[in-house]
């Protein structure tokens, strides 16, 4: 759990090939198994580019004690308050609050616990950002 | 727990998108030769909508497919094949228990899944996508043997593991929703089932009188392409654009956001048939798809350089335009195709 928890998000593999239907100039459709392009990685890589940028953001925000080890690791899941107030089940509103370091030093161990739950890592994990 | 041993005589073969891909090898377990484009053209897979006032992932919303497990259920209704889904179970270890008695009776069983902690995913596709459709097929112990169309192995996964993405939270959780097929009838009228499939899409691309579906929600988007970079500046139009390249070319949509899949179904269908009309939509279909592909090839280069634009955002704009038109030129020949 936690070597996952930890494992960096990471650029283009490349090592998936992938089934694409293709449709030539003579009128055929055809079937190839491939990996993505150059041109479809220019895009894919951005994404996880902009993503980890997020990410880093985040990460220094917390150590500067701007934001709640929350908007760390809702950033490294790859989500955004809205769909975290989803998988916590709790209001929006209530979520966003959670964002502040203020708050999030008085949250229960109980509402932590749902936190680390949707993170997939234990209540130590979320309250440190290394 | 038992030590439960059971493999089901499956047969995984990768596919182009996961439902369509699902449905076609479930039915081709009991024994219908339905092909993947014929899954997805009978069960509707085509789709557009572009919903901008809602953001997914920090970019507007924008779908090439149908909501999840219409393909299934439209597919197996108009095949008339009798399957059985349930949406949703009170609590996780019911939703397990009734995996384990399907497996045990020998029926392979389709499972919506969220895709961010499923194990063995590619890491480059982790995404907070609870959309994804896979089956299981076996059991060995705490092991799962699962068939994943969009990989080209079939893969295992333990209880835990495949507990956890069948109860994905977020927007369209799948609440541990499975499916499958009880039998099918092998002298089904094709005919009829792809005109009916046929008949909704074109409703659902031009039809529908609401801005944001289908060829109209193309012409929407590319209005909005041409004010990305004005409005947001080109480091987040780059971002936006990247999204919906990713949309259209990423994972499981057989390239340019299923367009080809659909195309080849038209082929298809136009070739059992004998249908003129058929076939040269078919054509009409892989032009548009590549014109889609082209679009990408043009819009990446875009996504090179985040802060200075290579390609023109109005060009892109009214690529764009040009690919609503030509699909709206095809869905009204659709319309009136006599096969």
């Amino acid at each position: 759990m936690e070597e996952k928890a930890k494992k960096p998000l990471t650029a283009y593999s490349g090592n998936y090939r992938e089934l694409f239907y293709t449709y030539d100039s003579d009128g055929k459709y055809d079937r190839e198994v491939r990996l993505h392009d150059d041109s479809d990685k220019l895009f894919i890589n951005q994404t996880w580019e902009v993503f980890d940028e997020r990410i880093e953001e985040a990460r220094r925000k917390v150590h500067a004690g701007k934001a709640s080890p929350i908007v760390f690791y809702m950033e490294k899941d790859l989500l955004d308050p809205l769909s975290l107030s989803m998988q916590v089940g709790m209001s929006l509103l209530r979520v966003k609050r959670h964002l502040k370091p203020r708050i999030f030093r008085r949250l229960s161990e109980e509402i932590l616990k749902r936190y680390a739950d949707a993170f997939n890592i234990s209540v130590e994990q979320l309250k440190n950002v290394d | 727990m038992e030590q439960n041993k059971i493999m089901i005589d499956y047969t995984h073969r990768q596919a182009g998108h996961c439902e369509s891909g699902t449905t076609s090898n479930l039915f081709k377990h009991y024994g219908l030769d339905l092909s993947e484009p014929m899954a997805f053209g009978i069960g509707n897979g085509l789709y557009f909508s572009y919903i901008p006032f809602l953001k997914v992932q920090y970019a507007p919303m924008m779908s090439f497919r149908n909501i999840p497990n219409t393909v299934f259920r439209r597919a197996t209704r108009r095949l008339g094949a009798e399957a059985t889904v349930i949406r949703k179970f009170k609590t996780q270890k019911e939703s397990m228990d009734a995996l384990d008695r399907n497996l045990e009776k020998g029926i392979p069983t389709g499972m919506q899944v969220g895709v961010f902690h499923l194990t063995f995913f590619p890491p480059e596709y982790r995404m907070q996508y609870n959309m994804h459709n896979m089956v299981a097929y076996g059991r060995d112990g705490n092991l799962y043997h699962i068939s994943d169309t969009v990989l080209e192995q079939p893969q295992t996964i333990t209880y835990e593991d495949l507990q956890r993405v069948r109860w994905a939270k977020g927007p369209f959780s799948p609440n541990g929703k499975m499916y499958w097929i009880t039998s099918v009838d092998k002298n089904v009228d094709l005919r009829k089932a792809v005109a009916e499939g046929i008949a909704k899409t074109v409703y659902e691309m031009i039809k529908i009188p609401f801005p944001l579906i289908g060829t109209k929600g193309i012409r929407v988007l590319a209005k909005d392409v041409r004010k990305w970079p004005a409005k947001l500046g080109n480091e987040k139009a780059s971002f936006y654009l990247g999204q919906i390249l990713r949309m259209a070319e990423e994972v499981g949509t057989g390239g340019a956001g299923f367009r080809f899949i659909y195309g080849a179904f038209l082929k298809e269908a136009g070739e059992r048939f004998n249908s003129p009309d058929l076939l040269e939509t078919a054509d009409m279909m892989g032009k548009t798809a590549n014109k889609w592909r082209e679009f990408s090839y043009i819009g990446a280069r875009n996504c090179k350089n985040r802060s200075e634009p290579v390609e023109d955002y109005g060009m892109l704009g009214d690529m764009l335009v040009e690919i609503s038109n030509m699909e709206e030129a095809i869905y009204k020949k659709l319309e009136k195709a006599k096969f």
